[in-house]
């Protein structure tokens, strides 16, 4: 009797065999036993998929995998492999994700040892997984109009996406036996919207009267758009090498060049109409002015988008054998990397008189050496050294001017000192120990020595940080490390590492006071301000960290591992404010079980906890804490000759806690509302994920796989939940969000 | 009944003389035995004549690999990995269990990494993404090839970008929950592995980067942040890893704190109130018509401190007026 089921899978198998016969003549598996041992495998997969719920259902589980815009899916992967035995000469045709957004393709011909050509196209969708709902126009495009909604939740709903497109070919080529030259081209086109906004406030600092339209003391007026980013645009990337590949010396020379083109280069939105005040009622109401003229001009000023650019990168590295146990690594490489987008054509105007494009560029020079050694069985040196000097040379114009403050542009260049030497010995009882010493030195002395720019019956104009209290040209951090390291015991091995490091820096610069530019050195005492910006990569650190795991075989069925790590940095600066510390712990085990010949298990359990503790001149204090739980389970087995199963479980519990408290420095109204509001809530995230499939042999050479993943995710959060932008534009997400998805393949596998 | 047990007999005898002399002529002339031969790789008949598909680690399957494409002269036999194990193949008299192979990669017996790695760099050391092996991070910890390769089959996990951090998980248990959350890269669908941005066989970057900096990395796919631009935001020149976790947060576009307290881990001066949400009952005094837009609501919802530094990376206006775009604005 031909049933439904039936000539269902001959028509999947006549599918599959017609997919795998366009790939050349088609044998059946089984020409004889040691053949289909050692030949290489094709397979076809085909069949179809169903996903449960809405989009807003999938929203968290599909942002990747092209399961979130259609509940059906066509499901299409093949992997052609054919080697011809005589010649060495393999190809291969691979594809995956066929039928979804996130479809792959690759083909490759080569010859081992002699030459490979592979081509690659690639693509990949990622969905914003949260909803906006708004009254926007032109959403994705350079010129976005905004009209004030007349209510939340009146508006249209807007998933914005990002689709890449990516194509490459490469080649190699081997000239005798030594030498290889090879050859790469990527392509990238990214095409879409992300989410992105305007926000400004009237008056403020850096729009002051007249530019903002004079309002009664104290009465401000500010409005906050979400205007997706516009995204079209082209990277390509040209890598070439040729390498020299002798025994004991290779050599790898080669050119990259990456390109970067941006199709959109300004984004000015307009605002029609009327906006809301704070309150959440069409300004003009409670106190506050319809939209002024200053404050909807700002919004209306072009927002400049990442300007074309493009890098060419000339290296050379390789590594050279002085003996058997004593070997030398080596790199250095010259990068130049410009931006001279024309600011005109990408509708930005104002710049300085005389300039038409930003002429930035980049100068990097990197030089590496390393040498390991093992002058005897037992001991393992190993030195490294690293400079990089990061130069740029983008030329400086006054881009700034506040009345009688001005500003250049804001060049930023680095070197780079870092190197380590390190000893390993072998001790009794299969223990080795290292100590090892590591060294980083940054200097950032265009702070201390500004460039400078020559004005016209001016003085020099020196290259100014704005908004920053303090600065410093050397940081300079040495680490101890130690290390036990135990294996090849049978039964237990393991290792542990412990290390402490320690930055520390030149006395601090203060920017000179405004007109004046550059920087000045000050003591301690002298830079000291509880609201002053001091940035965390100048600031002093002592950092402590241990890590161990260790692997334990109480039988031969049962293996176990487990895992720790804490750490802890220790930030001070002449400040009582801003960054303190931070903490990491981990700890986790992970079993794997061999219950019988026919299954096997594993299950584990990782603790982490990442911390930072953040005071703010406000008075605020928050001791931020993520915490997670992930449990995993898996189980793999046959439960006959002919049927596979396999599920896994995946657990995740995270919390992100904000721990408040505010001290001395905190306002009265602060205190007040502190104390009313209890602070800030956690944000929690849950994701329960059950994956299980069966795989049933329907004949020798052909199967029906089924698989089935029930995902259930809680994301509760308050970022998003109740604010709303100024034309009532509101971003939500599904806090509770529940998918099933169950695909059926037919998988034929031939030679 | 007798006839018939006489004839069974009979046919008995006749079989047993046929097999007897079948075999006897086989002693008889005993002629020089032809050597076994090989199933896959060259010279593997002595390890062949006992290792097949049935064991744990079953080997013939090198067959379908790249070691197994005996027409390319490079590919090994099993004695060049395995060694040549003459009291593994040959047990010697007395002992009580079969000595193990020369290089032993898995189990109790496991061989020293550096032996065994030594195997495989015979060949694969002349290979220039290979070339800072020594002195690299997984070098130093032991790390042999084995612990993330698998030699004997068609499909070696850690190869493909779906299944290979599965591999890398098993010692890096941190980046396996980090992967998962709802901030992250592709990677538990396959669209990136670890290898798109970590070199494991050793690099001149940080934390085995495959290009020479963790920004020269992160541009390869971003190159837009890349500038240089006429405002720069310092520490995102100097290291995305500043603000983003790479392998993924709960926060969005992977930033490790949630905007303002990642700010203001360097800006303290901006926001001069405590962090509030929208509804949370704001008196007048924080929330009315006319109040600041540098509110705890603008700075701690939605995007934080972004909402208005929009363009963190740095931005590419020139404009010289106020309000200015030097702090990012535009």
């Amino acid at each position: 009797m031909t049933t439904s089921q039936t000539r269902k899978e001959l028509s999947l198998k006549l599918l599959a065999v017609a997919i795998a016969a366009a790939f050349g003549s088609v044998h059946a598996e089984e020409p004889d036993d040691i053949t289909a041992l050692t030949k290489p495998t094709s397979t076809v997969a085909i069949g179809g998929g169903f996903v449960s719920g809405d989009e807003k259902d999938r929203s968290l589980f599909s942002q990747y995998n092209g399961l979130r815009e259609h509940d059906a899916f066509f499901l299409l992967d093949f992997d052609f492999l054919r080697r011809n035995d005589a010649t060495g000469t393999w190809m291969s045709f691979y594809g995956r994700n066929l039928g979804l957004d996130s479809r792959e393709l690759r083909a490759q011909w080569d010859r081992q040892g002699a030459w490979k050509i592979f081509g690659e196209y690639w693509e990949l969708t990622r969905h914003y997984p949260r909803t906006i709902n708004t009254s926007l126009e032109g959403s994705g495009s350079t010129s976005p109009i905004v009209t004030l909604l007349p209510a939340v939740g009146t508006g249209h709903d807007l998933d914005l996406k990002i689709d890449r497109k990516r194509s490459t070919v490469g080649a190699e080529w081997w000239f005798g036996k030594n030498w290889m030259v090879e050859a790469s081209f990527i392509n990238e086109d990214k095409d879409g919207a992300r989410i992105f906004g305007r926000g400004f406030t009237c008056p403020s600092g850096a729009a002051p009267s007249p530019i903002c339209t004079p309002l009664a003391s104290g009465v401000n007026q500010w409005a906050i758009l979400m205007l997706p980013e516009a995204i079209d645009s082209r990277s390509q990337q040209f890598e070439a090498k040729v390498n020299y590949l002798g025994e004991k010396l290779t050599v790898q020379a080669g050119y990259w060049g990456s390109f970067y083109d941006n199709h959109n280069g300004a984004m000015t939105a307009t605002i029609n109409g009327n906006l809301n005040n704070p309150l959440g009622h069409p300004m003009g109401q409670d106190g506050s002015v319809p939209l002024t003229a200053g404050l909807r001009n700002i919004l209306q000023l072009p927002t400049a988008l990442p300007p074309d650019n493009d890098a060419h990168q000339f290296y050379v590295s390789g590594t050279y054998g002085f003996s058997p146990t004593t070997r030398a690594t080596f790199k250095y490489a010259y990068t130049r990397a410009e931006q001279k987008d024309d600011f005109l054509s990408n509708g930005l105007t104002g710049a300085p008189p005389g300039v038409s494009n930003y002429g930035g560029r980049v100068d990097t020079n990197l030089f590496q050496a390393g040498i390991v050694s093992r002058p005897w069985s037992k001991l393992t040196l190993n030195a490294n050294y690293r400079y990089e000097d990061r130069e740029d040379k983008s030329p400086l114009a006054l881009y700034n001017i506040e009345g009688t403050n001005r500003f250049v542009n804001g060049t930023y260049s680095l070197k780079k000192n870092a190197g380590k030497v390190e000893a390993s010995y072998l001790l009794p009882g299969s223990v080795r120990g290292t100590l090892g010493v590591d060294y980083e030195q940054l200097n950032r002395g265009q702070f201390e020595s500004p460039e400078c720019l020559q004005l016209e019956n001016a003085d020099c104009i020196g290259d100014s940080i704005a908004g920053i209290t303090a600065l410093r040209s050397e940081t300079r951090e040495l680490t101890y490390r130690g290390e036990l390291r135990r294996s090849l015991t049978e039964d237990i091995t393991g290792w542990i590492v412990l290390s402490h490091s320690d930055r520390q820096g030149d006395s601090w610069l203060k920017p000179a006071a405004l007109p004046a530019t550059g920087s000045v050195p000050v003591s301690d005492q002298e830079i000291f301000n509880r609201t002053g910006a001091f940035p965390i990569i100048f600031m002093d650190r002592k950092r402590d960290k241990v890590k161990a795991q260790a692997e334990w075989s109480p039988s031969e069925k049962l293996s176990l591992q487990f895992t720790l790590e804490n750490g802890r940095d220790d930030y001070s600066a002449p400040t009582t404010k801003g960054l303190s510390t931070t903490e990491v712990k981990t700890a986790g085990i992970d079993a794997t079980y061999a219950i019988n010949d026919a299954w096997k298990a594993s299950a584990y359990y990782t603790f982490n906890e990442q911390g930072v503790n953040v005071a703010h001149s406000s008075g605020y204090i928050i001791k931020y804490r993520d915490r997670n739980e992930t449990m995993g389970l898996n189980v793999r087995g046959r439960v006959s000759p002919k049927l596979q199963m396999g599920a896994d479980l995946l657990w995740i519990n995270d919390r992100n806690t904000y721990d408040q408290t505010l001290d001395g420095s905190a306002s009265a109204t602060n205190v007040q509302f502190f104390a009313q509001s209890g602070g800030l809530p956690d944000v929690v995230w849950r994701d329960t994920r059950l994956n299980v499939y069966g795989l049933y042999a329907l004949q020798k050479n052909a199967d029906i796989r089924v698989d089935v993943i029930y995902d259930k995710q809680k994301l509760d959060e308050w970022t998003w939940n109740t604010f709303v932008y100024s034309d009532n534009t509101t971003v939500t997400l599904k806090p509770d969000q529940n998918v099933t998805f169950v695909g059926v393949r037919y998988i034929y596998r031939f030679k | 009944m007798r006839s018939l047990r006489y004839v069974l007999h009979g046919l008995a005898a006749a079989a047993g003389f046929a097999i007897l002399s079948h075999v006897g002529f086989a002693f008889a002339a005993d002629p020089p035995a032809e050597p076994r031969k090989d199933a896959v790789l060259r010279g593997d008949a002595k390890c062949t004549r006992c290792h097949d598909e049935s064991e744990e680690y079953p080997v013939l399957a090198i067959g379908k690999t790249r070691h197994g494409t005996v027409a390319d002269g490079r590919t090994p036999s099993c004695t060049n990995c395995h060694g040549e194990s003459d009291t593994h193949i040959n047990k010697p008299e007395g002992a009580t269990e079969r000595p193990a192979p020369d290089r032993v990669y898995r189990g109790a017996r496991r061989s020293p990494s550096a032996k065994l790695n030594e195997a495989c760099l015979t060949c694969h050391q002349a290979d220039a993404k290979r070339s800072h092996w020594e002195g690299s991070q997984h070098w130093n910890a032991d790390v042999a090839c084995t612990n993330c390769h698998q030699i004997h089959t068609q499909h070696d996990a850690v190869r493909d970008k779906l299944t290979q951090p599965d591999v890398c998980f098993a010692c890096h248990k941190e980046q396996r929950t980090q992967i998962q959350k709802p901030s992250r890269h592709p990677i538990p669908e396959g669209k990136m592995g670890c290898s798109d941005c970590h070199n494991p066989h050793g690099s001149v970057g940080p934390k085995l980067m495959k290009r020479d900096s963790v920004n020269d990395t992160c541009y390869t796919c971003h190159m837009e942040k890349r500038g240089p631009f006429v405002h720069v935001h310092e520490p995102v020149a100097e290291d995305c890893s500043n603000c983003h976790n790479p392998h993924g947060t709960v926060v969005e576009n992977l930033l490790k704190v949630r905007p303002p307290m990642l700010c203001h881990q360097c800006h303290t001066p901006h926001g001069a109130q405590v962090g509030q949400i929208a509804g949370q009952g704001q008196p007048s005094g924080l929330l009315s018509g006319t109040t600041s837009g540098k509110s705890g609501i603008n700075y701690f919802m939605a995007r934080g401190c972004l909402n208005c530094h929009t363009q963190i990376h740095g931005t590419n206006n020139p404009s010289t007026t106020n309000p200015t775009p030097q702090f990012n604005f535009r």
